[in-house]
């Protein structure tokens, strides 16, 4: 069969596709789609969406801080009542560095700044270079994300 | 500048046999032949002394010691420089920078352009290279160093933040002089370099020599580095983000790139809500969905009805109604810079699909997540509510209304939610 989505196996995307098809198989496996009422679709909306971002998640890994703060996210709010892992919390904080978020570079950043780090996960704790590095990942992987998502839409549409 | 350095040639060093006075008489001595050469010409001489500094590994300033000689491979033809693996080295110019360095191997290949022109130096200027005290130097060379000279210092200081060294060490404050004498763009990116390093905590004071016409504090030199590498990483981003090359100036810039990553999410949220709104359409059988198997599952899959034919259909037909409400609107949301356009083609849509009531508010709802915040979604989406509510009039359209106004308000999911909902309400209603 042709695989017109993926050249590389290795490549994010390859690895993003295949991580969020199998949730997206869970998520449906998990319910009968007897209703389609629209909170049956908004919570469907949520599972997915996390699902998406899980997978785009854990196809970073760690290398990136954006993917580390997420994932740290992610498994606070599945362990929402449970104490929070304070050891995990530690790795990610101690991956980050802890600069002064303040403008410090004071070239008129501070506002844009600030949103942007808003924006991207984890980017309260970066300074201006980092938080720009970040972003720039940041911004391709949610372009791969948006991309695969398409298709597995049209393809459902069709 | 050749005849300065013949006469230090004629200074008889022959380097090992000489005493450590010996040796500081005849620095001294091409010192003042040195300042000559200095006033005369703006391009130090002491440059000559550079291919030697580099194959020295260091010495304690002023301390009398000995230290080993590190034989750069490239530069030094001589074998003179074998005998002076013990000799004390100093430069008169090294006598800005308490701490000298090693000269990392990569910069070693710059200076291969000047071997030619040290090779005949290296006898004596070894010889010159002795320790000393550097208060003497330091007055010296500050008073005579010219505009062309880069801050030597400065790169000394790098590398030793580099090297995580300590020990004073003797660096061709001269390689870099050399640069500037042989090739310009070596001496641009040396000064650079030199400008741009940070300063490093010594216990003497230390005299910078920075770029023409900018300041010299250490504060101001990091600053000019970290923003260097700021616009570095903005440019890649302008590559990134679409639509950028015309934004000069890195505020819009960095706007632009909010506005891309908002839109991007969204798009992601409003893709999940696609399939999610997909998926209740989709048969049970086709649980178990590896990805080679789409084209197939497709193939099986029954066509979705038209929108014009819809009109007249009754309410079990929800689902394909659905699906292709969400589709349209999730085709027109998907290119979020179109708004404009998006917005006049759905008024238009509007005007034509008088059956589809549904899709008039289906429209308007995509303007909304399409453009929150321009004006001309605003009147876009009123023209878009009156002709809907001119359509609905059997159906609560106030309530839709308002739930319309909500959305456009807050632009949550939720909301759009409760509009399909009231949607599909209108359309069994009628």
């Amino acid at each position: 069969m042709n695989n017109p989505h993926h050249m590389n196996p290795r490549s994010l995307k390859s690895r993003f596709t295949t991580r969020f098809l199998r949730a997206l198989t869970k998520i449906r496996a998990q319910k009968p789609i007897s209703s389609s009422s629209p909170t049956e679709i908004f919570r469907r909306y949520r599972k997915i969406k996390v699902a998406a971002d899980k997978s785009m998640a854990y196809s970073v890994r760690s290398r990136k801080t954006w993917s580390r703060a997420m994932l740290w996210k992610l498994r606070s709010r599945s362990h929402r009542r449970r104490p929070v892992k304070t050891k995990f919390r530690q790795s990610v904080m101690k991956n980050t560095k802890t600069t002064t978020t303040t403008g410090e570079d004071g070239v008129g950043f501070g506002v844009e700044a600030s949103e942007l780090r808003e924006l991207v996960p984890g980017g309260e704790a970066m300074d201006l270079c980092n938080l720009l590095d970040e972003t720039a990942h940041y911004i391709k992987c949610l372009t791969t994300q948006v991309q695969v998502m398409k298709k597995i839409a049209d393809f459902y549409s069709l | 500048m050749l005849h300065t350095l013949e006469s230090l040639e004629s200074c008889n060093y022959d380097g090992m046999d000489m005493t450590v006075l010996e040796r500081q008489a005849a620095r001294l001595k091409w010192q003042q032949q040195y300042y000559v050469v200095q006033n005369n010409n703006p391009v130090p001489l002491s440059a000559s002394s550079v291919p030697q500094s580099q194959g020295l590994i260091g010495s304690n300033l002023g301390s009398g010691q000995m230290v080993e000689l590190k034989r750069p491979e490239v530069f030094l033809g001589t074998d003179d420089l074998q005998d002076f693996v013990n000799l004390p080295v100093s430069g008169p110019d090294f006598g800005e920078s308490e701490k000298l360095d090693l000269v990392p191997p990569e910069a070693a290949a710059d200076y291969c352009i000047s071997r030619t022109f040290n090779c005949q130096m290296t006898t004596p200027n070894i010889a010159v290279m002795k320790e000393e005290r550097e208060d003497v130097i330091l007055e010296k060379i500050e008073s005579t160093t010219g505009s062309g000279r880069v801050s030597f210092n400065k790169r000394k200081a790098e590398a030793v933040a580099d090297h995580k060294s300590k020990d004073k060490r003797i660096r061709g404050e001269g390689e870099s002089e050399v640069k500037t004498k042989c090739s310009t763009e070596i001496s641009r990116n040396s000064s650079k370099e030199n400008s741009k390093a940070s300063e490093v905590q010594k216990p003497d004071y230390i005299h910078v020599r920075a770029r023409r016409g900018q300041a010299t504090d250490s504060h101001s030199l990091a600053e000019r580095a970290r923003r260097g590498k700021i616009s570095n990483k903005m440019k890649c981003l302008q590559d990134l983000v679409p639509g950028c090359n015309k934004i000069t100036g890195k505020a819009g810039m960095l706007d632009e790139i909010i506005n891309y990553v908002q839109s991007l999410q969204r798009q992601v949220e409003f893709l999940s809500m696609k399939i999610a709104a997909l998926n209740s359409s989709v048969e049970l059988s086709v649980q178990n969905l590896p990805m080679k198997e789409f084209p197939a599952y497709v193939a099986n899959f029954p066509a979705a009805a038209k929108l014009p034919e819809m009109a007249g259909l009754p309410c079990f037909q929800l689902n394909p109604l659905q699906k292709e409400s969400v589709r349209f609107m999730l085709n027109e949301s998907l290119h979020p810079p179109q708004t404009e356009g998006v917005a006049r083609a759905s008024v238009c849509i509007t005007e034509q699909s008088l059956s589809s009531s549904s899709m008039t508010v289906i429209f308007p709802t995509s303007m909304i997540f399409n453009c929150s915040s321009s004006l001309t979604s605003c009147m876009m989406f009123s023209n878009a509510l009156h002709l809907s509510n001119s359509y609905c009039s059997n159906c609560n359209h106030s309530q839709l209304g308002t739930w319309i106004l909500k959305a456009f308000t807050t632009c949550t999911i939720w909301d759009f939610i409760k509009i399909v909902e009231l949607n599909f309400v209108f359309y069994v209603n009628r």
